[in-house]
C-alpha cells in the first residue's frame, strides 16, 4: 500500500493525464495540509459560486453506496480473464468441466429471473464473464451455444419491453449500454444449439445402449470421463439446452404480427414447462455428484448442484449499470428462479390462448382478468404488444372499427365520412392509450387511469360541442333520417360509459394497492356506488339502443307482443352491475350506520379531516366531474342519517344476492363472470347475516364491534362481528 | 443565479470574517480555487476536475470531475476515463494532490 501511494504521487508525470499547455503538475499536498491546520473549525475554502445545498449532492468517492468505480478484485474484465477468473475450458478434467458448465447455466437462469424482476442487466446476466467476451468461448461448443442463446434471448426480451414501453418505473430494465448484446453469430444461435443438443443426445443413447451395440457407437466420444455419471450429466444438459431453445422460440413466435404465432408459441411454452420440470428434478443427481457441497443454505444457492459457479463477477461492469447506484444485488435462488419462469410461462400461455376477441368489452374483461394474477413485466409487455400493433387492435382491426362495434353504431357508419373526423381519430388514440395503460403494473396503471379520466371527459365535451354545432338542437331533427345524429348519439353514450368504466377500475385498483384505510371504506364504497350507477345507466341505454336497432331490422317478422317482453328484460351486463351496486350501497350504508351508532372501531386520524381525505382519494374524479354534481357534501348528506334499524328493513344485501342469482343464469358460458357473481353472492350473504346479528344483539351488548375483511372478494369487504 | 452567488459570497465573508486574519497558507489555497486539480486516491484512481471547495478536515470537492482508472494492476497500463461531475473526495482516501500551473508558479509554491 505504501508502495502504491508512493507510486501514485509521482504518477502524473508518467501517465497520459495532460496538465495543459505550458504547465506542469505541481504537488500541493503539503500546502493543503498546512492550510487545513490554519483553518478554523467549520471554515471552508470556496469561491463565489459555492452553494452548500448543491455541494451536498456531490458524489462521495469511496463510499460503497455512491461510488460505482471502486476498484474491487480486478481492474478490468481482461485482467480478470488473465488471472483465470473465467477459464476456457473450465477444467481439463472433462467431468469437472461439465459440472461447472451446468453450474454456469443454472446461475445464469437465476440471474435472468433477477433481471426480469427489475435489476440491471449489467449486474445480473452480464455479470458472467463468458458472456462479456463472446469470442473466447468458441472452442467450447457447449458453453458457446448456451452463451449465444442467452444473449439472443436477452435481446429479444429487451426489444419486447422497450417496444411496449410498459417498463414503467423499472426502466433500467432495457438499459444495455456497453454490453455485448450482439455477439457475432448470435442470430444463428439456434443452429449451434441444435448441433450441440444432437451430439449430447447421441452420447446419451450411446451410454444407455447395451454393451453389444455399444461397439457400433464406439467412435462416439463420451461427454465426460466418468461413465457412471454419463447418463445423468447428458440428461441434465439436454433439458437445460432444450429449455433455452424452446423459450427463445416461444418469445419469437409470440412476436409474429396479428397473433399468428400464438398457437405455435403455446406448443413451445408447453415444452418449456416440461423441460423446467426436468431441470428441477436433475437437482438430486447434480447435488449428489458434486463434491464438497454442504446441505446448509441450499435453499439460497443459485445452482442445482449447490456449488458456486465459476466466471461471475458483478463488480466488473458495475460502472456500466449507471444510473443505478452501485448496490450489491441479491440474485434469486435457483429454486425461486425456476418458480419465476414457471409463472412467466403460465402467464404467456394465458396470453397465447386468448381468442383475440374482436369486441372491446371482451378485450377489457380479458386484460382485467389477466392482471388479477399479477403478471410480471415481460408477460405484460407481450400482452400489450399483442393488443396494440401498428395502431390497430391485434394489428388487425382499425380503432374506428373497434369503436363502431363498442358503441353499437349503425351499419352505415362503417363507410361513413365520420371516421375521418378529427375527434374520432383522437378517440381512437385514447382507446389505444387506455389499452396500453391497462397492461401496466397496478400502481402505475391507477395513476395513469386517474389522469386519463380528464382526457375522456374533455373528449366528451368536445364531441358534444361539435355535435351541437353541426346539428343544432337534437329535438328539431327527425331522428330516423339523420345517420350522423345517430352516430353522434351512440358515440357520446359510449364515451360516457367508457369513462365510468375507467373510473370504476381506478377505484377498484385502490383496494388492490391497499390505498384505503378501514375508516375510509365508507366513502370509497359510496363513490363506487355513484360511479357504478352511472355506468349501469349508460350500459343500459346502449343496450336499449342496440335492441332498438335490431328490432327495426326485423320489424316485420316479429309480433309486437314479443317485442314488449323483450324490452322489459334487463340485459345481463346491467344485472351484473346492479348486484355490485347493491353491494356497494349496502356496504356504504352499513359502514355509515355503524359509524353513526358508534359500533365500529374508529381510529381518529390525527393528520387530516375526512373531507381532506375525500379530496385526496377522489381529486382526479372530481376534477373530471365524474359523476357530475357529486361532492363531499353529497356523500355526507347521504350517509349522516343512516341507521341500522332502517337498514335492516331495507336490506341491500338481500337484493344483491337475489340479483346475483338471477344474473348467474345468463352467464353460464362465462366462467370468469360466474366466479365473480358467486363471490358477490357470498359477500352479500355474509353481510346480510352480520347486519341482522348486529342490529338485534348490538343494542343489548355494547361490546359488540364490527370489522371488515376481504375474505370472500378482493374489493367487496365482508363484515365480521366480534365482542371486543 | 448571479444574485445567489453574490449572496453566498456575502455569507461566506460574514461567517469567515474578512480574509485579513486567515493565514498565508489559506490565502494561497484560496488562490488555487477554479484551477485544474488532479487528485489521486488509494485504490489507484485519479480524479481531474476544477477545485471547488476544501474544509478543515481536508475533504475536497471537485467540479466537472473526470475519473481516470487503469485497466490493469500494473501502472503502465492504459487508462480509461469517465465523467462524474461534482464529487467529494474524503481526505482519508486521498493519496496525492496536484494543481496545474506554470513552472515559475511551481517554484514559488515550493518555497512555501
Amino acid at each position: 500500500m505504501a508502495d502504491d501511494a508512493a507510486a501514485a504521487v509521482s504518477v502524473p508525470e508518467r501517465t497520459s493525464i495532460p496538465s495543459g499547455d505550458d504547465s506542469v503538475w505541481a504537488d500541493v499536498s503539503p500546502l493543503l495540509e498546512s492550510a487545513c491546520k490554519d483553518l478554523r473549525d467549520g471554515e471552508l475554502i470556496h469561491g463565489d459560486n459555492f452553494n452548500l445545498f448543491a455541494a451536498m449532492s456531490a458524489l462521495e468517492i469511496m463510499d460503497p453506496k455512491m461510488d460505482s468505480g471502486i476498484v474491487c478484485k480486478y481492474y478490468s474484465i481482461d485482467e480478470a480473464i488473465e488471472n483465470g477468473a473465467a477459464p476456457v475450458p473450465i477444467s481439463i478434467n472433462k467431468t469437472v468441466d461439465v459440472q461447472c458448465t451446468i453450474d454456469i447455466m443454472d446461475h445464469l437462469l437465476a440471474c435472468e429471473a433477477t433481471w426480469h424482476k427489475g435489476h440491471s442487466l449489467a449486474q445480473t446476466v452480464f455479470s458472467c464473464i463468458y458472456l462479456l467476451r463472446p469470442d473466447r468461448t468458441s472452442s467450447h461448443a457447449l458453453l458457446h451455444s448456451y452463451c449465444r442463446v442467452i444473449r439472443a434471448t436477452c435481446k429479444a426480451v429487451i426489444s419486447v419491453v422497450s417496444d411496449a414501453r410498459t417498463h414503467e418505473e423499472d426502466d433500467l430494465f432495457t438499459m444495455a449500454y456497453g454490453l455485448p448484446l450482439d455477439g457475432d453469430g448470435d442470430e444463428k444461435c439456434l443452429s449451434l444449439l441444435n448441433a450441440v443438443e444432437e451430439t449430447i443426445s447421441r452420447q446419451l443413447r450411446a451410454c444407455k445402449a447395451p454393451s453389444s451395440r455399444r461397439r457400433v457407437l464406439e467412435d462416439m466420444e463420451p461427454l465426460q470421463t466418468n461413465l457412471d455419471l454419463e447418463e445423468g450429466y447428458c440428461k441434465a444438459l439436454l433439458c437445460r439446452l432444450r429449455f433455452r431453445k424452446h423459450f427463445y422460440h416461444a418469445l419469437t413466435s409470440m412476436r409474429r404480427p396479428q397473433g399468428r404465432g400464438l398457437e405455435l408459441a403455446r406448443k413451445h411454452i408447453a415444452t418449456c414447462i416440461s423441460e423446467l420440470d426436468c431441470i428441477y428434478r436433475s437437482s438430486d443427481f447434480l447435488r449428489s455428484s458434486a463434491c464438497g457441497t454442504s446441505e446448509d443454505g441450499i435453499e439460497n444457492r443459485t445452482t442445482a448442484s449447490g456449488c458456486q459457479p465459476i466466471g461471475f463477477d458483478a463488480s466488473l461492469n458495475c460502472r456500466l449499470s449507471a444510473p443505478t447506484p452501485p448496490r450489491a444485488i441479491k440474485i434469486l435462488s435457483w429454486k425461486k428462479a425456476i418458480e419465476y419462469f414457471v409463472k412467466l410461462l403460465h402467464d404467456l400461455d394465458i396470453i397465447c390462448s386468448y381468442s383475440l376477441d374482436p369486441s372491446l368489452e371482451g378485450v377489457l374483461q380479458f386484460v382485467v382478468q389477466f392482471q388479477k394474477s399479477q403478471p410480471d413485466l415481460v408477460a405484460r409487455a407481450h400482452l400489450q404488444l399483442l393488443l396494440v400493433q401498428d395502431g390497430k387492435l391485434y394489428g388487425r382491426d382499425s380503432m374506428f372499427t373497434v369503436i363502431t362495434r363498442a358503441a353499437v353504431l349503425p351499419e352505415v357508419a362503417k363507410n361513413h365520412d365520420v371516421q375521418k373526423n378529427e375527434y374520432f381519430v383522437q378517440l381512437g388514440q385514447l382507446v389505444i392509450n387506455m389499452l396500453k395503460i391497462l397492461c401496466t403494473n397496478a400502481a402505475w396503471q391507477r395513476r395513469k387511469l386517474g389522469k386519463m379520466l380528464q382526457d375522456w371527459r374533455v373528449m366528451y365535451v368536445q364531441l358534444e360541442l361539435a355535435f351541437r354545432k353541426e346539428f343544432g338542437e337534437v329535438s328539431r331533427i327527425p331522428e330516423d333520417e339523420n345517420v350522423c345524429v345517430k352516430i353522434f348519439q351512440h358515440i357520446l353514450l359510449w364515451v360516457e360509459e367508457q369513462t365510468y368504466w375507467i373510473a370504476s377500475r381506478f377505484l377498484i385498483l385502490g383496494f388492490e394497492l391497499e390505498l384505503y384505510s378501514p375508516s375510509e371504506y365508507c366513502m370509497v364504497y359510496w363513490y363506487m356506488y355513484v360511479v357504478l350507477i352511472k355506468l349501469s345507466e349508460k350500459t343500459h341505454l346502449k343496450m336499449a339502443a342496440k335492441n332498438d336497432m335490431g328490432k327495426r331490422k326485423g320489424k316485420k317478422k316479429r309480433d309486437s307482443a314479443k317485442d314488449v317482453a323483450r324490452e322489459y328484460r334487463i340485459p345481463p351486463a346491467v344485472l351484473f352491475l346492479q348486484c355490485q351496486i347493491c353491494l356497494a350501497e349496502g356496504l356504504t350504508m352499513m359502514l355509515a350506520a355503524l359509524r353513526n351508532e358508534h359500533m365500529i372501531l374508529q381510529s381518529r386520524n390525527p393528520f387530516n379531516t375526512e373531507q381532506e381525505r375525500f379530496i385526496q382519494h377522489f381529486e382526479l374524479l372530481q376534477k373530471a366531474c365524474i359523476p357530475d354534481h357529486v361532492s363531499f357534501h353529497s356523500f355526507r348528506e347521504s350517509t349522516t342519517y343512516a341507521r341500522l334499524s332502517t337498514l335492516v328493513m331495507y336490506n341491500y344485501f338481500k337484493d344483491a344476492q337475489r340479483i346475483a342469482k338471477e344474473a348467474k343464469s345468463s352467464f353460464s358460458n362465462d366462467p370468469d363472470k360466474l366466479a365473480e357473481l358467486r363471490k358477490i353472492e357470498q359477500v352479500a350473504e355474509h353481510n346480510s347475516i352480520a347486519l341482522n346479528v348486529i342490529s338485534r344483539v348490538g343494542a343489548l351488548d355494547p361490546t359488540l364491534k364490527a370489522s371488515f375483511e376481504f375474505s370472500h372478494h378482493p374489493y367487496f369487504a365482508t363484515a365480521v362481528v366480534k365482542r371486543s | 443565479m448571479e444574485l445567489e452567488a453574490e449572496k453566498s459570497l456575502i455569507q461566506a465573508e460574514s461567517s469567515d470574517g474578512p480574509n485579513s486574519n486567515s493565514s498565508d497558507f489559506v490565502a494561497h489555497v484560496r488562490k488555487l480555487l477554479f484551477r485544474r486539480m488532479l487528485v489521486g486516491i488509494r485504490d489507484g484512481r485519479f480524479f481531474l476536475g476544477t477545485f471547488h471547495c476544501m474544509d478543515k478536515q481536508g475533504n475536497i470537492i471537485l467540479q466537472d470531475a473526470v475519473e481516470y482508472r487503469s485497466t490493469r494492476r500494473s501502472s503502465t497500463s492504459p487508462m480509461e476515463q469517465r465523467c462524474l461531475g461534482l464529487i467529494l473526495i474524503p481526505s482519508s482516501c486521498r493519496s496525492s494532490c496536484h494543481v496545474g500551473c506554470s513552472i515559475e508558479e511551481q517554484l514559488s509554491l515550493l518555497k512555501l
